[in-house]
């Protein structure tokens, strides 16, 4: 009998968050899923069923791919680049003795309270091809020559969205490697150093390991905020241009969803994404999973 | 321990309690987001025009006595009525002052007033679950889509009885008050099947845009046509100022449109918008498309850089600046840049566009807005009503003050200043073209802006060759003749 009330006051208790839960994302996941499968306008009731038209058509169409590549090409430098910069000013802010500790920590943290449209508006500034600080400081080198359209050519355009979703990330990922990075005990190093071992070779084999467990973490945070703040970032900076070359998953999706007409089709991009994503964080847990190093 | 438990429970009864009373409240949000653009506006705009009400009332019934219908039909016209228009560089208070001296003018009827700049992300959320405003001010072109989406779901109130309605308080149709090319043209019948579905409301030319200054003081004139042009792009190139420049690829819309009914003539050009098969190989359409990649070779070469929704007022200002002689722009510009820095005696100047061959036709596109009803809109009659209320002179002299002209026989003579040298420019012998793409149902990642006019950026920058281009027209037309509105 107590063990019935004693059940019965735990499913009273989770259930809020579980009716949340299904009302708030599963149910519209599934709806995301069923949209995909149809070809409706988005402000109709009337809507067709036609199966996996959609996908179809997804498959055979360049400007998808075209965003498909700028999202893994994002993901791919994004992550890279923040992962490691992250990294080194964790170990330097939070093992080095320096001056001025606190003030870089909140200097590189300050890009992360910034809205998306502040970001954008500053490197907006900094591209400008005739007054930017880019092309100025450049032209100290290469002299007065054709000045370079960072958000104008589409070669470059993508990269110069990557070098602000990095400028943008590196505070936050600090952060969090700073904090399992105060975790590990001091006596660690001391050891270490007794021992001979230098700076580099105690990051590689001490600090590295121990907090493996966070960058795994974290590594599928950088996928799934790579594809949603690339969103914000092209939609701010580019809207997608100059002629579709910034585009990514996210923007495309939204071009087609909400100025095409095309919400059903708009779905089985959102659909594609998150079967990506999903996959993608998968098999990136599956490789760096490693036996655990407790301290 | 008991207590506890208690307390537990209700702590979780009151957060789904909260959590739905959340939900329910984002709902409402959208239709009450925004009133105090809205509801509350039209209060305070009902007691300034309370004074108006014994004239207009009485007008109302003397033209109710002249005509059977309209008597007919503001009679049983009462009601709350929905109208959601998107703001502009017109501003809100217009809308909201329209909006009073109609209530004023139909006894009984209430307008629940929507004016947003981001009119979608207010009402579509409403719109989802069924509840649609009765009369919404949206053009197509909009980036959202959200007309075009109308459009192409079949999902408008076919208006062509307003035409034949009688002005509230006048005595003219509605038909015989808009002046003649605004109706019949593809947007405003976009099934092609003679009916009307959208009203043309403010309009504005669409043309070229330059320093009539720099002009003067350099002794120059101004292009008639592109050979001309051209011959000035070079003299200009040879001062370090570029031949053109553009706010946005999307400009390149009214561009386009006018420059196809130069070269091509109104039989041939409304096939191209029906994406007539062959009509891209046409010498016509072959003269359009060279024009437009020798412009590109003239345009100023920072400006794709610039050319997105953030950064293209830096592309317009080189106008200003001087460093680049034409863009192709709205008279909105003039307003958009008015507290910008612009060269010692700059003078907006405007022309329509250069003619294809010496003496032949010139023409500058007419961009206009358009109010529509969609199929769920509850109140219809009344929204008729209104439309037809929107073509008085009482409602145009209140959206003139605004700046905002509507197609209205004699509109234009009573324009002052700026305003009568943009609109006089058909007086002066340019064709007006108002016509757009033919509607199709949704084509699955294929839009008129992106095969059309995005790739010439691409000129610009040399990423995409005409040819390369103009085959994505041809194989994107394909697409969009196979699904085109019969």
């Amino acid at each position: 009998m107590k063990k019935k009330r004693r059940s019965g006051f735990i499913i009273a208790c989770t259930a809020p968050a579980v009716i949340l839960f299904v009302i708030f994302m599963i149910i519209p996941t599934i709806d995301v899923f069923r949209m995909s499968l149809y070809k409706w306008g988005g402000y109709t009731a009337e809507k067709t069923f036609v199966g996996f038209e959609n996908f179809k058509k997804l498959s055979q169409n360049p400007k998808f791919y075209q965003a498909f590549q700028n999202s893994v090409l994002l993901i791919v430098i994004v992550t890279l680049v923040t992962f490691c910069l992250s990294l080194v000013f964790a170990s330097i802010l939070s093992r080095e003795k320096i001056k001025g500790q606190n003030f870089f920590r909140i200097v590189f943290y300050i890009p992360n309270i910034l809205s998306v449209v502040v970001i954008s508006a500053i490197f907006s500034a900094i591209y400008d091809p005739n007054q930017g600080l880019l092309n100025s400081v450049l032209n100290l080198f290469r002299g007065n020559k054709e000045p370079i359209l960072w958000l104008g050519s589409q070669k470059l355009v993508i990269y110069s969205v990557a070098i602000a979703m990095v400028w943008q990330a590196v505070g936050y990922y600090m952060v969090m490697y700073m904090a399992s990075m105060s975790n590990v005990p001091e006596s660690l190093y001391e050891s270490a150093s007794l021992e001979g071992a230098g700076r580099i070779s105690q990051f590689f084999s001490i600090t590295l390991p121990l907090v493996w467990t966070n960058i795994r973490t974290t590594l599928t945070f950088f996928i799934i905020s790579t594809i949603n703040m690339s969103f914000l970032m092209v939609k701010a900076m580019t809207n997608g241009g100059p002629d579709g070359a910034s585009n990514v998953f996210l923007s495309y999706m939204y071009q087609e969803a909400y100025t095409n007409s095309s919400y059903g089709y708009g779905m089985a991009i959102g659909v594609t994404v998150f079967v990506f994503s999903f996959a993608l964080a998968g098999i990136l847990n599956a490789v760096t999973r490693r036996e655990e190093i407790e301290f | 321990m008991k207590f506890k438990k208690v307390l537990c429970i209700l702590t979780a009864a009151m957060m789904v309690f909260g959590a739905t009373a959340c939900g329910g409240g984002g709902n409402t949000d959208s239709g009450t987001g925004t009133p105090d653009a809205g509801t509350e506006d039209t209060g305070s705009a009902e007691d300034e025009s309370a004074g108006q009400d014994a004239d207009a009332g009485n007008e109302e019934a003397d033209a109710g006595a002249e005509t059977e219908t309209d008597a007919g039909e503001s009679a049983g016209l009462t009601g709350t009525l929905k109208v959601a228009a998107v703001e502009t560089a017109y501003g809100a208070d217009m809308w909201k002052d329209v909006c009073a001296a109609f209530e004023s003018s139909h006894e009984g009827v209430t307008i629940e007033l929507t004016v947003d700049k981001k009119l979608e992300d207010v009402i579509t959320p409403e719109m989802k679950s069924g509840v649609y405003p009765d009369v919404i001010l949206r053009a197509v072109g909009a980036e959202s889509g959200l007309t075009e989406t109308f459009v192409k779901d079949n999902n408008l109130v076919d208006l062509t009885d307003v035409l034949a309605m009688t002005v509230p308080g006048e005595s003219v149709t509605v038909g015989d008050k808009i002046l003649p090319g605004f109706v019949e043209n593809s947007i405003c019948n976009p099934y092609g099947d003679g009916k009307t579905y959208l009203m043309p409301m403010f309009y504005g030319p669409c043309g070229l845009f330059f320093d009539q200054g720099l002009f003067t003081a350099k002794g120059w004139t101004v292009p008639e046509t592109w050979d001309e042009m051209w011959e000035l792009g070079e003299t200009a190139r040879a001062e370090g100022i570029a031949l053109f420049t553009y706010p946005t690829a999307g400009y390149f819309d009214a561009f386009f449109y006018a420059l196809l009914h130069e070269s091509m003539g109104n039989d041939k050009f409304q096939e191209a918008l029906r994406y007539g098969e062959g009509i891209w190989d046409t010498p016509e359409a072959q003269t359009v498309f060279d024009i437009i990649e020798k412009l590109a070779s003239y345009t100023e070469s920072t400006t794709p850089a610039n050319a997105n929704d953030n950064d293209f007022q830096k592309n317009q200002q080189l106008i200003l600046d001087d460093k680049a002689l034409f863009m192709p722009n709205g008279n909105w510009v003039i307003g958009e840049m008015a507290e910008a820095p612009r060269a010692e005696g700059f003078e907006w100047g405007f022309t329509a566009l250069p003619a294809v061959t010496a003496g032949g036709e010139r023409a500058s596109y007419s961009f206009f807005e358009q109010v529509w009803m969609p199929v769920g809109a509850e109140n219809q009659d009344l929204g008729k009503e209104f439309i037809a209320f929107l073509y008085s002179d009482a409602a145009a002299e209140i959206f003139a003050k605004s700046g905002a002209v509507q197609p209205i026989q004699g509109m234009t003579d009573k324009l002052d200043g700026d305003n009568k040298l943009y609109y006089s420019i058909y007086d002066n012998g340019a064709v007006a073209v108002m016509d757009a793409f033919a509607a199709t149902d949704a084509v699955e990642g294929v839009t008129t802006r992106a095969t059309f006019f995005d790739p010439v950026n691409s000129l610009v920058t040399g990423d995409k060759t005409k040819e390369d281009w103009v085959n994505q027209i041809k194989t994107d037309s394909d697409a969009l003749r196979a699904a085109l509105k019969e």
